[in-house]
């Protein structure tokens, strides 16, 4: 009888391990309305990230403002693509964090197609609307319906190191590719490695948009209605091969992600190098001086194309999971809309360098790289996003290993570009 | 009655843990199947395809080479990695000098992030600031030096390289096996005059056979699901040359092909059945109990 009653105890003992499991599966409930409402928000803007501090004090200070009805908690999450796998997943099973941000490109629209994000479409209209830049809830709107908010945008100019330039002989940024490889000589004579490429990561970086600013140049404003069959995507090709070869880049550019690219002009080690405008926090702290002798520059125009193109994109879209309950709702909102004050990203901006989608004020003592984004953004004779914007995940996956294989002989610049078009099919 | 009675017990004691087998493995893994089946994007209603994702994937020059690689993994791991676990481990069981110490060494990177592996790796293969570059250039043999991770010749051995020298954790399982033989088979072959080498070949190695054998299928199937240090050392490049069927599992997960996704799955989950299957056909059936009552 004992022996029995220690077994059923053991038995029972089982299934109330397999109780909390099953439970926790199953998501946790909303809490209800007389309760404060807590809301989730994993982000990477934490950690090394340059808007980690200023996005932690703005959100200390909202959950004051409105301590014992709203709360805010950041979830951490550093490695940009286990965020995005981790919303992507968490949409697939039909959980969405109340408050999350994404990288707007033709795959995370799709999103949209679900009913599992907040539709903003009635909020985002008087006061709120007006205090986003021209043109940017419209990008954010598809069908007619705004399920995200346009946040962080970004703008890569040309970044060059203008002490090595000099050391090399060379007087500002060169115009056209040809003075620009008579630039790169002179670089390599003076010791000093031209150009930052990468292969690796994600999209590329920093590869993708030397292509993005060629493809620019080639095909003008209207460049990405360009099929990828059109020929100026093999002409970039054959320019981007070069950058590759002649030692116009390090040696572990194929193969090399975002941090040995920006690594090597942090170390000037290389001259030339792209990035947005939240790469000046980082640069900032870690290498001072290069920060100092940075200039920035519109890259050079390919015979027979255009001069002064910017890269310009919406870099980060907010975006909250859908709810029934109206105080939540509202509290995501008011939350959103305590984000995108343009004084609290007035503030962003300024200790972090990001832009924003939104109208406002610099303080006096702007970062002078970001006053030069700022001017040069401004006087762009037009204004084109990057590659990885026009086409689906895939084909920006397919890019690097497309270019490595460019590079090693494995496939001619034509071979480059089925490559793409194969994956995009 | 007693049989009886038992019975009952087993059935009121597997019962929980059949349940959540049921709901976190056999569920799951018929979703998987269907899924893959399907154009799904994680959202909005599921289109049957049947077959066609699979056809895509088999029709696709890099799910091919992916296919190849992991098997070169599976291989490298089951082979190579084994062999070197089997031979130090019988150098170990010989109780040398300082050999707790270093079964701790070889254990502790299992301990560590793969993460932090795979970074160090990258910095020791690094083409312009790397170790192994360096040594080369002090030996004299800088021709030999060049971009281990970016070059299509090189990446694959260089990652593959740095995996199966890990050799700690099927070491530590092996050498556990090698505690349980007696000593005493030891002893007489040493009378009979065997040597080292001899009592190593037909002592040690018939014995721990079934243990080889499980250790062999899991680094195999290891080898199969391989994805961490080639996904955090070269993404699969260049030019797709170390591409796993891992990371493209990935890269579908990451743009939203949920049925594409699902379909490497699913291949991944029969070349798994199958490799374990082949094992144990070609090195003769082993059951597990057998380790155990060692």
């Amino acid at each position: 009888m004992k022996k029995h009653s220690v077994c059923l105890i053991f038995a029972g003992l089982l299934f109330l391990l397999l109780i909390p499991a099953v439970a926790f599966a199953g998501g946790q409930k909303d809490k209800g309305p007389e309760k404060e409402v807590e809301l989730t928000f994993p982000t990477f803007w934490v950690g090394q990230d340059s808007k980690s501090a200023p996005i932690q004090t703005l959100v200390d200070r909202f959950n004051e403002e409105n301590a014992g009805k709203i709360r805010v908690v950041i979830e951490p999450n550093p490695d940009t693509d286990g965020y995005r796998s981790k919303i992507n997943s968490g949409l697939a099973a039909g959980v969405v964090p109340d408050i999350f941000v994404f990288n707007p490109d033709p795959t995370t629209f799709g999103y949209y197609e679900s009913d599992l994000l907040m539709d903003f479409t009635d909020d985002l209209t008087g006061d709120w609307a007006k205090s986003f830049a021209d043109g940017y809830i419209q990008a954010s709107t598809m069908n007619g319906v705004v399920k995200s908010i346009p946040f962080e945008i970004g703008v890569t100019p040309i970044w060059y190191n203008e002490d090595l330039f000099k050391k090399a002989g060379i007087n500002g940024f060169p115009k056209t590719f040809d003075e620009f490889w008579a630039a790169a000589d002179k670089l390599k004579a003076a010791g000093i490695v031209p150009t930052s490429q990468m292969t690796g990561g994600a999209n590329a970086w920093t590869s993708m948009l030397w292509y993005s600013h060629i493809l620019a140049s080639l095909g003008g404003p209207t460049v990405w209605e360009r099929p990828l069959t059109d020929p100026i995507y093999v002409k970039a090709a054959e320019i981007l091969l070069k950058l590759y070869t002649d030692g116009n880049t390090t040696k572990d550019a194929v193969g090399g992600d975002a941090g040995v690219a920006g690594g090597h002009y942090m170390a000037g080690n290389t001259a030339i190098f792209i990035n947005g405008p939240w790469y000046i926090g980082r640069i900032k702290g870690d290498a001072p001086a290069v920060h100092a002798a940075t200039r920035l520059a519109y890259a050079p125009a390919v015979s027979g194309g255009k001069y002064g193109a910017m890269i310009g994109f919406q870099l980060s879209n907010l975006a909250a999971g859908n709810t029934d309950d109206p105080v939540k709702r509202a509290a995501v909102i008011k939350f959103m809309k305590f984000l995108t004050d343009p004084e609290n990203v007035s503030m962003i901006s300024q200790a972090s360098g990001a832009m924003f989608a939104l109208k406002y004020e610099m303080g006096e003592d702007v970062d002078p790289l970001l006053k030069q984004f700022i001017e040069i953004s401004s006087q762009a004779s037009f204004s084109v996003p990057h590659f990885q914007s026009q086409y689906r995940i895939e084909v920006v996956q397919e890019l690097g290993q497309a270019i490595g294989a460019m590079v090693l002989g494995k496939a001619t610049p034509e071979e480059f570009v089925q490559m793409l078009i194969d994956v995009n099919q | 009655m007693d049989h009886y009675k038992s019975r009952k017990w087993i059935v009121v004691f597997l019962l929980p843990l059949v349940i959540m087998f049921f709901l976190f493995f056999i569920l799951p893994l018929g979703f998987v199947f269907i899924v893959s089946l399907t154009k799904w994007g994680g959202f909005g209603k599921m289109e049957f395809v049947f077959l066609d994702n699979y056809r895509y994937l088999f029709q696709n020059g890099t799910f091919r080479i992916a296919i190849r690689n992991n098997f070169i993994w599976a291989f490298s791991l089951g082979f190579v990695q084994i062999t070197l676990a089997t031979v130090v481990a019988m150098i170990l069981s010989r109780k040398p000098l300082m050999w707790k110490f270093l079964r701790t060494i070889y254990f502790l990177p299992n301990v560590i992030s793969q993460v932090a592996i795979a970074m160090m790796w990258i910095a020791i293969y690094n083409a312009e600031y790397g170790a192994l570059n360096r040594l080369l250039e002090l030996a004299g043999l800088s021709r030999f030096a060049t971009n281990w991770l970016g070059t299509i010749e090189t990446a694959l051995p260089a990652v593959i390289l740095q995996q199966v020298l890990y050799i700690g954790y099927f070491m530590i399982i092996i050498l556990a096996g090698r505690m349980t033989v007696p000593d005493s088979l030891y002893e007489a072959a040493d009378l009979d005059g065997a040597s080292v080498l001899q009592q190593e070949l037909y002592i040690t190695i018939p014995m721990l056979k079934d243990i080889l054998i499980t250790s062999m299928t899991l680094a195999m199937a290891f080898g199969l699901r391989h994805f961490e240090s080639t996904f955090l050392m070269t993404a699969g490049g260049p030019a797709n040359s170390t591409q796993v069927m891992g990371i493209m599992l990935y890269n579908n997960l990451h743009s939203l092909t949920y049925g594409r996704a699902n379909a490497i799955g699913s291949i991944l989950i029969i070349l798994g059945f199958f490799v374990i299957v082949l094992i144990r056909r070609v090195f003769g059936s082993s059951s597990f109990t057998t380790e155990i009552r060692q």
